[in-house]
């Protein structure tokens, strides 16, 4: 080999050594002026969009980032690992849950000192939170598909009951971690909705061993059971009533009633050592703000944090929103409190209900 | 780095430094497999061992996870439905996909790529949308069960979706290219003689297949299976929607550890057991056919 082919082999590899390395050392720079988000993704993520980031963005320059969905196992891998890519969240309670109780915090307390005290006063009081701060609400509802479905469900006595009611019916399971629905079970046996808290938990079971057998598919996440109902392979289903909604405006032949409904919220949280806390504030005041808000539930049925919001929307749309004045009437919260209660053997009551379960599903 | 070019002395004894090293580099083979030791070193084996680590340490050394794993019902309920379902879907594949790729490899090699390539196809399609797919042909409301009832066959829908008939069909699908390469692979290198050769010496077909081509094609069945029992019990999207509340795979356990408790020591320790488990099946199930027999070569 001649003696400059050489030199271009030793100068080939040190070049590729050289930039092979330097591509390890350089820290992931983010322009400063942006803001990464992470949601659920989806039709809603593009409403959001419209109504809150794409203003935010006109308004001050700073470009929102879109993300999803907010995995819970992605968080920690991100913040145990100083490696921390998302700024603001939203997501929901059981989600805080494991963010803030299983041993570690995961988020940033919210500064309330930092958002305007006006804009605050008109946010609902139960969802200002240690970590957390409402931005929708969202609710789980008795949902069905109104085309194969003759006789419609409208308590939950009448989705236990499988014999004036028939139908393909679907529950959640305890794989995804949403919450088994001992509320509906005590209500499908006869306790009254303002006498759920504290639960019964033995009686709850009880209840849920009479609903078992006639559940034909019990689904881990909501986006597949509502396709499911979209598509007429179950007919009614407990699930979040606002998905369900969505599709019932975009023409699907499903509904979802508001009887015995409950409320829960979706929250905004900061992660914990972000350094754009600025940014999240800023965006704060616009995605808490009454009529943007107001202009999202026009399009994604869920119940604004906001409650001057309610003035800017449309009234033949509101009857289908679940914090509509009539709906609200026949709903109630989710005690959060009663569920992150630990008892003696260091477990809440959600930690507790989900690994029962899992047992209970297997037998 | 720079170029020494003063004095012709430099240049030569550089030169002949790299000369001996490039030397000393191609008579060991052991520098040639280097970067492939150190690429699985570092992006295999330390991540295997961390989590080794994270399953026995919380931060002191404990066995908790593993207890906890043996000692709650459900877990062993679990793991012995993931190898029900995947030792099913095996030999589904086995029973479909063996006859198929002996009619392939009988064919000449244009006509046998082009029906190969049916095989394959299914291959570069997203999971998630071939799990569907399912749902709108087997469901309740799909098109068997609508086609049978508009037919008058049935009154209610068959429930061949939603519990292990589901996901052994939908599971079955997915893992089907790869029975089939893997016995398509060891088929085309039989040489057709030697059936042609039995037959003159008085066997009959069943018998030649019997005592020559089925042996022969062992270490295609015993890799095709190995690969789609190995990927079958790692499954996760296909059961979790095809299945019933009873099917619930290991990796859905697993799952749950990391994003619902993130109990990540659990998840760990879940996962090695489930690693042992396979490796102990892979040597046992090897020593009883005898590994001779499964490299192909001469016992």
């Amino acid at each position: 080999m001649k003696r400059y082919e050489k030199r271009m082999i030793v100068a080939v590899f040190v070049i590729g050594l050289v930039f092979g390395l330097a591509q390890g050392l350089v820290v992931p720079v983010r322009a400063a002026e942006q803001i990464v988000v992470c949601n659920w993704g989806g039709r809603d993520s593009d409403l959001e969009k419209e109504a809150f980031y794409d203003p935010f963005e006109k308004d001050t320059g700073i470009k929102v980032i879109i993300t999803s969905p907010p995995l819970v196992g992605k968080i920690k891998a991100q913040i145990d690992s100083g490696n921390i890519e998302w700024d603001l969240i939203l997501t929901d309670i059981p989600s805080i849950m494991t963010l803030t109780e299983e041993g570690k915090v995961y988020l940033e307390e919210i500064d309330y000192s930092q958002i305007d005290a006006k804009l605050l006063a008109q946010i609902i009081p139960e969802t200002k939170r240690k970590y957390s701060i409402a931005g929708r609400i969202y609710s789980f509802n008795i949902c069905y598909n109104t085309k194969t479905l003759k006789k419609l469900p409208k308590t939950y006595a009448d989705f236990w009951d499988a014999k004036n009611f028939p139908g393909a019916r679907s529950l959640n399971n305890s794989l995804g971690g949403i919450f088994p629905q001992l509320e509906a079970a005590l209500m499908a046996d006869g306790v009254p909705m303002n006498k759920l808290y504290p639960l019964d938990v033995e009686r709850a079971w009880k209840s849920m061993d009479r609903v078992k057998p006639i559940i034909t598919k019990w689904y881990k996440s909501h986006g597949e059971v509502v396709q499911m109902l979209v598509k007429g392979e179950v007919d009614m289903a407990v699930t979040i009533g606002p998905m369900v909604i969505s599709e019932k405006w975009l023409g699907a032949p499903v509904a979802a009633g508001f009887v015995e409904q409950k409320l829960a919220a979706d929250n905004w949280c900061i992660l914990k050592g972000t350094k754009n806390k600025a940014n999240a504030y800023k965006l704060m005041h616009y995605v808490l703000d009454a009529k943007r808000q107001g202009k999202f539930s026009s399009e994604a049925p869920y119940g604004p944090s906001n409650m001057e919001a309610s003035k800017y929307i449309d009234p033949k749309l509101a009857v289908d929103i679940n914090t509509a004045p009539e709906n609200y009437k026949t709903s109630y919260w989710q005690d959060v409190k009663w569920w992150a209660e630990v008892g003696s053997d260091g477990k809440s009551h959600r930690e507790r209900s989900i690994e029962r379960m899992n047992k209970w599903l297997m037998q | 780095m720079c170029f020494v070019s003063e004095g012709l002395e430099n240049l030569d004894i550089i030169r002949l430094r790299l000369h001996t090293v490039v030397e000393k580099l191609s008579g060991n083979p052991i520098y040639l497999i280097l970067p492939l030791i150190l690429y699985m070193s570092f992006f295999y084996v330390y991540p295997l061992v961390r989590m080794l680590g994270m399953s026995l340490f919380s931060p002191q050394f404990t066995l908790q996870y593993y207890r906890e794993f043996i000692e709650t019902g459900i877990y062993l309920q679990s793991l012995y439905i993931t190898l029900k379902i995947s030792t099913l879907v095996t030999i589904l594949c086995l029973l479909i996909g063996y006859p198929l790729a002996y009619y392939l490899s009988g064919l000449p090699p244009h006509k046998a790529n082009v029906l190969l390539t049916f095989v394959l196809v299914p291959l570069w399609t997203s999971i998630l949308v071939r799990t569907y797919a399912w749902i709108m042909i087997l469901g309740r409301n799909g098109i068997l069960n609508q086609t049978f009832m508009k037919l008058g066959l049935i009154d209610e829908p068959v429930m061949v979706i939603y519990n292990i008939v589901g996901v052994c069909i939908g599971m079955t699908h997915v893992m089907m290219p790869f029975m089939v390469l893997s016995l398509y692979s060891v088929m085309t290198g039989i040489d057709r003689d030697l059936l042609k050769a039995a037959q003159n010496l008085g066997a009959r077909p069943l018998e030649t297949f019997r005592r020559i081509f089925l042996p022969l094609s062992m270490p295609g069945i015993f890799a095709g299976s190995v690969l789609v029992f190995i990927i079958s019990v790692g499954f996760f999207v296909t059961p979790a929607l095809l299945g019933g509340r009873k099917d619930v795979m290991i990796s859905m356990i697993i799952e749950q550890a990391v994003s619902v408790f993130l109990d990540w020591g659990f998840a760990c320790a879940t996962a090695f057991i489930l690693l042992f488990l396979i490796l102990a099946i892979f040597l046992i199930s090897g020593k009883m056919i005898g590994f001779e027999k499964l490299w192909g070569r001469r016992a």
